[in-house]
């Protein structure tokens, strides 16, 4: 299902722009563009935010006694015209026809580009292999790379079909790459469990 | 070529790679996420499997280690089984030591057949440790048959482990552990092999009586002797009279006051608590009476004694002293005023046969009995093997090569200590007596109390748990890779385990000893794979 619009393009991260306004895809989850007849790229969600349009111009307080949260959007129509929410995905793969190949991809991906959600088949078929959690864990975001990957393992688990034998293959994985600093370890190794 | 590739095939199990090494400290080989440190034991046989040579070992250290040390300072005690499991083996794993002994060449056929040799190399990182399999242990051990005797099973397994008797009986042996460790036990089983396999005859120096026939232990339960389980294969000679008539004894065995040297007398200094000066006037009476000096002092007057040292120069106190305390001696019921030494000499042609024999001491029990008889008759043994190897030198006909014979002493350090090791018949036999093919079985709870000379000629080691460091430090003289063999011996466990190590295998080993029960005394009894060549074929290992 398309999601987004890619609006800015790196060989290690994409932006997109969000098709609906304050409802990114769920931080860790995996996404997708088709770049060619047989070729899609994957990512996974390391960012999100909802900006205005005008870099210069700060959200002002709209709510009143009676006017909050949804009734805020209700009562001013135009916010829909002046917001929008972004969001950025970390390259991790190539799926060519049924070949997965983790790792940062040759080229990135174009821009305007639509950016897909994965069903359970995708997903499961791109995390097979563990090989991306060291492209996900070396990225630079402003989320810690180990919670992004602590959230991407959750869903990953949920996709799969509450599976197991997948997360603790993770966990391992994750405590095998991170054996050398236990405190972000424990900290992703904790975030995983909750998705149990 | 064919082995490499199916080692896996071969049913070992896998437990880690080699990570970190060297030739004169071992490898370090971490344990793979699955295999825990409980699983194994120290001491335990593994292989290393290199590109091109098998390696054999033994595991001499473990540790636990972490790769972040924070870890140890907040450990995840009640942490989730998700993070526990993710961390066992990743942040947390194992090492264990491994000293490789032995290898294989497994890049030519030819190499192959002549088995395992002594370690000239190292794995290279990431070469494979695997628990040994029972095929391991056929290549390393040889199989059952011929003098390759299965003295017990490689612990934790429960296969048969071999020791190769025609080596053991070579040299002089020593059994050692604290009391109730089994070395009585062993040393029938080890007793029964070598006459079983024919491998050497036995003469048993058996002090408290209980070689020879059924005994019942400290548990209760009934042993069979071994005259129980061989027949007329043994004949059981004894001191005492009395015993004989009682028990199904062949021959009784006396003494003469003529066999008795001065040596012997000296031999007996602790336990009559004899003078420095004895020596001396012994010496005299020596020069006086020639062989009968004995029996010329037992039968001297108080106007003898003081006509002697007026004019030999003995010293009047000493000999008198000396002439009181060999009375004492001299009322043992098994001392005759003169007896033949045919009764030695018809034991050595019974041994030259073949056959066993077992002394007992009867109610003649004490040190000084046991010292005096072993000394006397082990000379006499001695004398006349020395004659037959001078006589098969001469001839060179094979019907004159003197069958091997390994004298098994109890209470070894009463003869091997430093102070006496020197003086009596069995510190030579230690020394050199190979060449006249006599060897001794020495069996001990103190390693320690014997001299060091001696324990250093003993080539194969058999011990059981020993706590004092002394006498650890002692079963290990003149053996190389001691640290690691220490934690070995330390490991085991207080009866029935034992560390194998010398001549007689080709690499140390822990031992469960085989159970002296109705089992064993079948097994003992069946014939036909008395004849017959050990199961593997020349090994290079045996030629070092």
């Amino acid at each position: 299902m398309r999601i987004g619009e890619i609006i800015g393009s790196s060989s290690t991260q994409f932006v997109s722009e969000s098709l609906e306004l304050r409802s990114p895809p769920a931080l860790g989850s995996l996404v997708k563009v088709r770049v060619g007849d047989d070729r899609e790229l994957f990512g996974v969600v390391c960012y999100g935010e909802t900006v205005s349009l005008d870099p210069g111009r700060r959200a002002v307080r709209r709510s009143t006694e009676e006017v909050y949260d949804e009734g805020v959007y209700r009562e001013n129509p135009q916010l829909e015209h002046v917001l929008r929410t972004e969001f950025t995905s970390l390259s991790v793969g190539v799926m060519e026809g049924r070949t997965v190949q983790q790792g940062l991809p040759a080229q990135p991906p174009p821009l305007h580009f639509a950016v897909n959600s994965c069903g359970p088949e995708e997903t499961a078929r791109f995390t097979e292999g563990l090989f991306y959690f060291r492209v996900l864990l070396a990225a630079s975001s402003p989320v810690p790379p180990e919670q992004v990957l602590a959230s991407h393992a959750r869903q990953v688990y949920r996709a799969r079909g509450d599976d197991e034998l997948w997360l603790r293959r993770a966990a391992t994985e994750v405590a095998r790459l991170l054996r050398e600093d236990y405190e972000r370890l424990i900290t992703a190794l904790y975030a995983m469990e909750q998705a149990r | 070529m064919t082995i490499r590739g199916d080692v896996g095939a071969a049913g070992r199990q896998r437990l880690g790679v080699v990570v970190d090494g060297a030739f004169n400290t071992g490898l370090t080989v971490r344990l793979d996420g699955r295999c825990s440190t409980e699983e194994l034991r120290i001491g335990e046989l593994v292989v290393v499997e290199g590109a091109s040579k098998r390696y054999f070992g033994m595991i001499s250290d473990m540790r636990l280690r972490v790769t972040d040390a924070r870890l140890q300072a907040s450990p995840p005690d009640d942490a989730p089984d998700l993070v526990r499991q993710a961390l066992a083996g990743t942040i947390t794993y194992a090492t264990v030591e491994v000293t490789p002994m032995l290898m294989l060449d497994l890049s030519a056929e030819l190499e192959e057949q002549r088995g395992p040799q002594r370690v000239r190399s190292m794995p290279m990182h990431f070469a494979a440790l695997y628990r040994a399999s029972e095929m391991d242990f056929d290549t390393v051990f040889g199989k059952e048959g011929g003098t390759n005797f299965a003295i017990g099973s490689p612990v934790p397994m429960e296969i048969p482990l071999c020791l190769r008797l025609d080596r053991f009986v070579e040299r002089s042996n020593g059994i050692f552990g604290q009391s109730g460790t089994g070395k009585s036990f062993l040393a029938r089983i080890l007793l029964s092999g070598i006459i079983k396999t024919r491998a050497a005859a036995n003469l048993i120096f058996d002090m408290h009586s209980e070689y020879a026939f059924d005994k019942q232990t400290e548990d209760g339960h009934w042993v069979r002797g071994l005259r129980e389980i061989f027949g007329p294969q043994i004949l059981v000679y004894s001191l005492d009279a009395e015993a004989a008539a009682r028990r199904n004894v062949d021959i009784t065995l006396t003494i003469g006051l003529n066999q008795i040297e001065a040596d012997d007398v000296m031999l007996l200094a602790d336990e009559l608590d004899l003078a420095p000066t004895t020596a001396a006037t012994a010496g005299l009476l020596g020069d006086r009476y020639g062989k009968d000096w004995l029996r010329g002092l037992l039968s001297m007057s108080a106007e003898d004694v003081a006509e002697f040292c007026q004019t030999s120069g003995a010293h009047p106190e000493a000999t008198r002293a000396l002439q009181r305390k060999l009375r004492e001696v001299q009322r043992r019921g098994y001392l005759k005023e003169e007896a033949p030494l045919s009764l030695i000499d018809e034991m050595v042609t019974a041994l030259g046969k073949g056959r066993s024999i077992i002394l007992e001491f009867g109610r003649y029990d004490s040190p000084l009995d046991y010292i005096l008889v072993a000394n006397i008759v082990t000379r006499r043994v001695r004398r006349l093997y020395q004659q037959k190897v001078e006589r098969f030198e001469e001839t060179k006909a094979e019907a004159d090569r003197p069958l091997q014979l390994v004298i098994t002493l109890e209470e070894a350090h009463k003869f091997l200590n430093p102070t006496v090791a020197r003086q009596t018949i069995f510190g030579t036999i230690a020394r050199e007596m190979r060449k006249y093919n006599v060897t001794l079985m020495v069996i001990d709870q103190r390693p320690s109390s014997i001299d060091a000379e001696v324990m250093s000629q003993l080539g194969t080691r058999i011990t059981g748990l020993l706590t004092e460091e002394r006498d650890i430090d002692a079963v290990f003289t003149g053996m190389s890779g001691r640290a690691f063999l220490r934690s070995a011996l330390a490991s085991l466990d207080t009866r029935q385990q034992v560390l194998l190590l010398g001549h007689a295998v080709p690499m140390s080993v822990v031992v469960q000893t085989r159970r002296y029960d109705e089992q064993f005394y079948r097994a003992m009894k069946t014939r036909g794979s008395e004849s017959g060549t050990p199961g593997w074929t020349t090994s290079d290992i045996w030629n070092r």
